[in-house]
């Protein structure tokens, strides 16, 4: 015999909650996506300095926290950084451990795009009397992001994803309202459901803005 | 009537690891000049043009740029550069950016020209290269030549002082490489100082006012192009320009 009947009626009450939790995981994301960029990008320039400790500190950041799981680091981000005297909201903790984890990914996307610009325009800028920093901001970044632009699709739903894991150390994300409101309601199967399809759009929108985003960026698309 | 060089080299020394690629080369370069240097390949014709701008350091010997010492990691190679124009086997035109963008580009960030007047001179030289109607296509777009005359349009905008090609149309199909010697004509009837490694040997004849042939690493012999390519004096020059015949 089966008991089970699908409704959502018990849910309603919760969906105020979810609104926030939506916004909640939204800023975690963008906040993270922006963060592990930049990171990404010093971390990736430094992989390729002539200076071999640099490239090794960069090599040892990115090996670190590519090969350690990111609930790891959030613990470490959430229960480690008070005893050495650092206070943080779950959302600042959360927001340190996501971005040094995805940082070390976006360095390796960065790099493979640092790698593909052909030697030959380092040397053209360099024989039009450009600086260093004049040849990365005009001729390698243009051509790295546009190179990047597709493999970011992916890395950009892995961290939306990824941040559900930030409920662990108290984040009131999608997740965090999925745990909270199946044990209040006892209907799991729904918020499940609910939680899920919530992401699926979340990502979908993410990834549709960079695909609109991209098309007014790079209108050749060579 | 002699002018004061543009660009001295004095016994320069080039090597990759323990390999000589220039071995002991001095030459001078006086305003007005179009040098055309020849020689087999993997004889440092490239390899000494690059070392003209910077982009490779040097291991013995001096290179002075209008009084400007030439050294490879100075900060002041960038005063050098500014004033020398480089055009590349491979174009090496920047592929995010449209052939009037790839002009505009150097006069804006590097000589500080506003961007209007770097893109009115862009247009003026798009124009005098025979590509106006180019203007807004991106590289990936152009032919071989078509690319080859953007990027010489590219080192024109900033009035270089001294324009240095590395094998020019080398890279090139057969019937784009006269569109890209008919232009060097041109820059070359308004006497600009010129530097070009070439393997185009009735271009040089015509257009070079002096010929240097090169080989492994050494100036073996220079002169008039014409009575060069005529009567070589050297029985390596002879060899060089027998084989190139066929």
């Amino acid at each position: 015999m089966n008991s089970f009947s699908f409704s959502l009626r018990a849910i309603v009450p919760y969906l105020g909650e979810l609104q926030t939790a939506v916004l909640v995981t939204l800023a975690m994301s963008l906040a993270t996506i922006g963060l592990s960029l930049a990171i990404g990008l010093v971390f990736a320039v430094l992989r390729q300095s002539r200076s071999a400790p640099l490239r090794w500190f960069a090599t040892a950041y990115v090996e670190f926290f590519r090969n350690t799981p990111l609930l790891v680091i959030l613990y470490f981000a959430y229960f480690m950084m008070p005893v050495i005297g650092l206070r943080m909201s779950p959302f600042q903790s959360g927001l340190v451990g996501m971005t040094l984890h995805f940082g070390a990914y976006m360095t390796e996307i960065l790099r493979a795009g640092l790698i593909a610009v052909p030697h030959g325009q380092y040397e053209a800028g360099h024989s039009q009397g450009m600086t260093n920093f004049q040849i990365l901001r005009h001729i390698v970044l243009p051509q790295v992001i546009r190179t990047i632009y597709a493999p970011l699709g992916n890395q950009l739903i892995t961290i939306i994803l990824g941040s559900s894991l930030t409920s662990a150390i108290a984040v009131n994300d999608i997740a965090a309202w999925m745990q909270t409101t199946g044990s209040d309601t006892f209907r799991y199967f729904e918020t499940f459901l609910i939680a899920a399809i919530v992401y699926a759009v979340l990502c979908q929108v993410i990834n549709l803005t960079r695909i609109y985003i991209g098309r007014a960026l790079f209108p050749d698309n060579r | 009537m002699t002018q004061a060089p543009v660009l001295k080299i004095d016994t320069l020394t080039k090597k990759f690891g323990s390999r000589t690629i220039i071995d002991g080369i001095s030459m001078d370069v006086t305003p007005g000049e179009i040098v055309c240097l020849v020689g087999p390949s993997g004889t440092g014709k490239s390899t000494l043009l690059r070392c003209v701008n910077g982009l490779e350091d040097i291991q013995g010997g001096r290179i002075v740029f209008e009084d400007e010492p030439v050294r490879a990691h100075s900060k002041k190679i960038i005063d050098v550069r500014k004033r020398v124009g480089m055009i590349f086997q491979q174009f090496n035109l920047y592929p995010h950016l449209t052939a009037r963008q790839n002009i505009v580009l150097a006069q804006v960030v590097v000589h500080g020209v506003d961007r209007r007047s770097a893109t009115e001179r862009a247009d003026e030289l798009l124009a005098r290269v025979r590509l106006a109607h180019r203007a807004d296509a991106y590289p990936a777009r152009l032919s071989g030549g078509e690319q080859q005359r953007v990027a010489i349009a590219r080192a024109l905008a900033t009035n270089p002082h001294m324009l240095m090609f590395d094998e020019p149309t080398s890279a090139l199909d057969p019937e784009t490489v006269g569109e890209v010697l008919a232009v060097m004509r041109e820059i070359a009837e308004e006497r600009r100082t010129m530097l070009v490694v070439t393997h185009e040997m009735r271009f040089a004849a015509e257009v070079g006012t002096r010929m240097v042939f090169m080989d492994q690493g050494k100036i073996v012999e220079e002169g008039v192009p014409r009575e060069l390519l005529a009567q070589p004096r050297t029985e390596r020059a002879q060899r060089f320009l027998q084989s190139i015949r066929h």
